[in-house]
């Protein structure tokens, strides 16, 4: 379990992470959710006392990270950015991790076979692609067996097998019992990955829910309804109780589903051009939560 | 969704924890992993070793005639000099490789106590230094001495300083070493940490004996390079410099300083 209360994070007068309170329970997948600059990889530092906090804390089962006589045992960590030397092999990166924190030897050889880069296990990484060097780095966090297991986006520059392989192997290891934070800056990824969501915009917590709340909260539909007899439809669309809203020279409908709409429409004798379920993605939804709080939002055109 | 909060993750095997020495071990395996190391030592070696004996060679004859207002003892460590930048280099290297790569978080994650880390690192460091630099020392004594011993003027081990020379030479590069490390952990960068080192050991060391008076002369005595370097020759060039070990005590003091700033902000600073 990862605990994290009030913790703040200031770089001088800008604010990183501000105040953000959550936590996250063993067993499932929790989601760290949030556009580019948010405070995610921050938050993650914290967690692993490689920056410390301006205030609040953050605690691992217990107790703060820095007081592990063996932290690779307790928690394992992949970290955004590639943390390693070019010119050291994979089996080399994975012995010293091993030797650090007095894990067998023989546990090497179980992670390379595990994340499947035994093959290239002796070639240095500086020649491994973005997808073999993130498997080393799912290694590297596995080498301690570790109950605790934070992955800074970790589809990052993964082909597509390689995203499915990393969303199975977290949610296996939350079914061990584990606790998993994965963070993503990409909704749809953690809807199919996450079974709980923390979602944070310019440091701080925006949603903290589980991922069928989150999507039944903010993956709205709704019907667009395009009539020659505009106000008529919408008069009469009104009357029926249902919620509608005009955007230019379309309605957007609620509360109905476009059958329904339809035959409302055809009995009343109106003339229809347009009849359409939108639904509105996740993604979307992502991005109307967090629209205030992109940190360099492209200027709209 | 049911709760899935509830079972707790166990271990099967429960692993003792890790001793003293696991953050020297992976500090160990770390050093001897990069190519970075045998080229440093290997170079150290040839500078070391190569030009000392190539140095005696050309110059034997000369200094047997009295040619040469130079001791002979200033001669059978003559490669130390260049020597001195593979040890830079490497004690450089050992600290901002780290930074320039972001290994330094895997680093920190795998081992959290960075009083640990860093006593790690330096002990790994000095030892293999000093013992290359004993090694390479005695390797261009032996090499250089062959060609004084020709002209029958050769020094024995056993004659004033030389033994001195040969383990103060290891001493004096892993001193170098340590220093170049701690520079490189204040500024955390290559080329930044090798420009100040060198920078100050031949260019600021040899400058500043163009200074007038007493300061020049103090000046000159105390400069980190100069003041450790006496140590590691039977006899200076330089007449100037502090006594052996009075310099090298200077050093091992303007060493300790540094070391402990750099330990003091690394153990403040974000990783």
């Amino acid at each position: 379990m990862i605990t994290a209360h009030r913790l703040t994070k200031t770089y001088g007068d800008r604010t990183a992470v501000d105040g953000i309170s959550f936590t996250v329970e063993p067993g499932r997948v929790t989601g760290f959710l949030g556009p580019n600059g948010a405070g995610k990889s921050t938050t993650m530092r914290m967690v692993l006392g490689l920056d410390r906090p301006t205030s609040g804390s953050v605690t691992v089962n217990g107790r703060r990270y820095a007081d592990f006589p063996a932290p690779l045992r307790e928690v394992g960590a992949l970290l955004e950015a590639r943390a390693l030397h070019p010119g050291r092999s994979a089996r080399d990166h994975l012995r010293w991790l091993a030797a650090s924190n007095g894990i067998p030897r023989t546990r090497v050889d179980e992670v390379l076979d595990l994340v499947g880069i035994t093959a290239v296990a002796d070639q240095r990484v500086g020649r491994f692609s973005l997808g073999m060097g993130q498997r080393l780095g799912i290694a590297a966090a596995l080498i301690g067996d570790p109950p605790v297991v934070v992955l800074d986006e970790p589809v990052n520059g993964l082909d597509p097998e390689g995203i499915r392989w990393v969303r199975t192997l977290a949610r296996d290891l939350a079914a061990e019992g584990r606790t998993v934070f994965v963070s993503s800056h990409l909704m749809s990824e953690m809807a199919l990955t996450a079974d709980h969501l923390v979602v944070i915009g310019r440091g701080r917590v925006l949603a903290d829910c589980s991922t069928a709340k989150f999507v039944a909260q903010h993956a709205a539909s709704h019907v667009r309804v395009r009539s020659p007899q505009h106000d008529e439809v919408a008069t009469l669309l009104r009357h029926r109780g249902l919620d509608v809203a005009a955007h230019g020279g379309e309605l957007r409908v609620r509360g109905l589903g476009p059958a329904g709409v339809g035959e409302l429409v055809g009995r009343s004798g109106l003339l229809l051009h347009e009849l359409t379920l939108v639904r509105s993605s996740l993604e979307d939804a992502f991005m109307t939560l967090t629209a205030d709080s992109v940190e360099y939002a492209g200027a709209s055109r | 969704m049911t709760a899935v909060g509830t079972h707790a993750w166990t271990r099967v095997e429960t692993a003792p924890p890790p001793g003293a020495t696991a953050a020297l071990r992976a500090e160990w395996v770390k050093f001897w992993t990069v190519r970075s190391t045998p080229w440093s030592l290997t170079a150290m070696f040839l500078l070391g070793a190569g030009l000392t004996t190539l140095v005696c060679a050309l110059s034997a004859g000369a200094l047997a005639r009295g040619d040469v207002g130079e001791p002979v003892g200033a001669f059978v460590t003559w490669g130390i000099v260049f020597a001195q930048v593979t040890a830079v280099v490497l004690g450089a290297l050992v600290v901002t490789s780290e930074y320039g790569t972001g290994m330094i978080r895997a680093t920190l994650a795998a081992t959290p106590r960075r009083g640990a880390v860093l006593a790690a690192k330096a002990a790994v460091l000095t030892s293999t230094l000093f013992v290359a630099g004993t090694l390479t020392a005695l390797a261009g004594y032996l090499g250089g001495n062959w060609f004084l011993d020709r002209e029958g003027i050769g020094l024995a081990l056993t004659d004033d300083g030389v033994l001195r020379s040969m383990v103060g030479s290891g001493l004096y590069l892993a001193g170098l070493g340590l220093f170049a490390a701690a520079v490189g952990l204040l500024v955390r960068h290559t080329a930044a940490a090798l420009a100040i080192v060198l920078g100050l050991v031949f260019v600021v060391g040899n400058l500043v004996m163009v200074l007038p008076g007493a300061w020049g002369e103090w000046a000159t005595k105390l400069m980190p390079g100069n003041a450790g370097s006496a140590i590691a020759t039977p006899q200076s060039f330089n007449p100037l410099l502090l006594d052996p070990w009075v310099g090298f005590a200077v050093f091992v003091a303007e060493v300790a300083v540094v070391l402990a700033v750099a330990a003091a902000v690394f153990a403040r600073r974000d990783a």
